[in-house]
């Protein structure tokens, strides 16, 4: 058999192949987390230039998160620990954010037995723009998140920072 | 027929194979500077490990955010910075690839047996905005090329 054939054959199969595995795929449960983590950072770049008032835009964000969220961002800072302290903080530190996008990748989500909590593991990317010049610099982070189903939302309920690099 | 092969092969080939990166941050200057496009071989570890002097393509959460650091230290070496000079095994390291120096300093560090020491050309910059340090090797998605 010539070469391009056989070259031409394994494509087609592979191709087919792909496409097979694609369609019987399983459903995926972990698509509402995803579509909810999409739904905070839309609410967190919108929050930045909607023109509300730093209460209404904390108050906004606040549904994404449990009441007793657990925040850790390691490197020596203090826990964040509570709903209530994690959004006034927000409040304090929104005129800073003015100027970043935030966007989520790579993320795996992985639920526990029972359907009312899941593992999270994603990397999120800062993207600030220099108020100045205009260029964008992107920073990003890696995060390990618990989620649980409150009210029938998906809640963050901890935050761990994962030093990549240790 | 001719198409969909190229249209397969392509896509194996800079889905999995070589995979396109655009560089972010002054980390790697001079080697790698921001904004250029290159491309992480995914295959160059399969029949070998990292070897001292490697750029290399550290995931984060998954493939699509990448570290891109150099290799400094391999596994079981002992690592240290003093006064921005760097040490292997209490031996100074030559870095031709570094072209500014700021005075860092690193406590010695002790690698376990599948841990890489990796860092950034860029020693000229802060050490507090460069990010440096261990990882496992499988966190090395592959090696840096062009």
């Amino acid at each position: 058999m010539a070469l391009p054939r056989v070259v031409t054959i394994t494509a087609v199969v592979l191709l087919l192949g792909g496409g097979a595995l694609y369609l019987a795929r399983p459903d995926d449960e972990g698509a509402p987390i995803r579509k909810r983590l999409q739904s905070f950072a839309e609410a967190v770049n919108r929050s930045t230039m909607d023109g509300a008032g730093p209460q209404s835009r904390a108050q906004q964000l606040a549904s994404y998160f449990t009441d007793d969220v657990d925040v850790e961002f390691g490197g020596g800072a203090a826990p964040i620990r509570g709903r209530d302290t994690l959004m006034g903080m927000a409040e304090r530190l929104q005129p800073r954010t003015a100027m970043f996008r935030l966007k989520f990748e790579d993320v795996t989500v992985a639920m526990s037995p029972g359907g009312e909590a899941a593992d999270v593991h994603l990397t999120a990317e800062f993207i600030r723009r220099s108020i100045t010049s205009g260029e964008e610099s992107l920073d990003a982070r890696e995060f390990t998140m618990t989620m649980r189903r409150v009210d029938s939302e998906w809640r963050i309920a901890r935050v761990t920072a994962v030093d990549t690099l240790r | 027929m001719r198409v969909l092969v190229l249209a397969a092969a392509s896509f194996i080939t800079f889905k999995w194979l070589l995979v396109p990166i655009r560089t972010e941050g002054s980390s790697m200057l001079p080697t790698y500077a921001p904004d250029k496009l290159n491309f992480v071989n995914r295959l160059a570890y399969a029949a070998g490990k990292p070897v001292r002097g490697d750029v290399v393509a550290i995931r984060m959460a998954g493939p699509h955010v990448l570290y891109v650091k150099r290799v400094i230290g391999l596994p079981g070496e002992r690592v240290a910075v003093r006064g921005g000079t760097v040490f292997i095994n209490d031996k100074l390291l030559d870095e031709p690839y570094v072209k500014h120096r700021r005075a860092w300093d690193v406590d010695e560090v002790v690698l376990g047996s599948s841990e890489y020491f990796l860092m950034g050309d860029n020693r000229g910059m802060s050490a507090a905005d460069h990010d440096f340090g261990r990882a496992d090797l499988d966190r090395i998605l592959g090696k840096v090329v062009f």
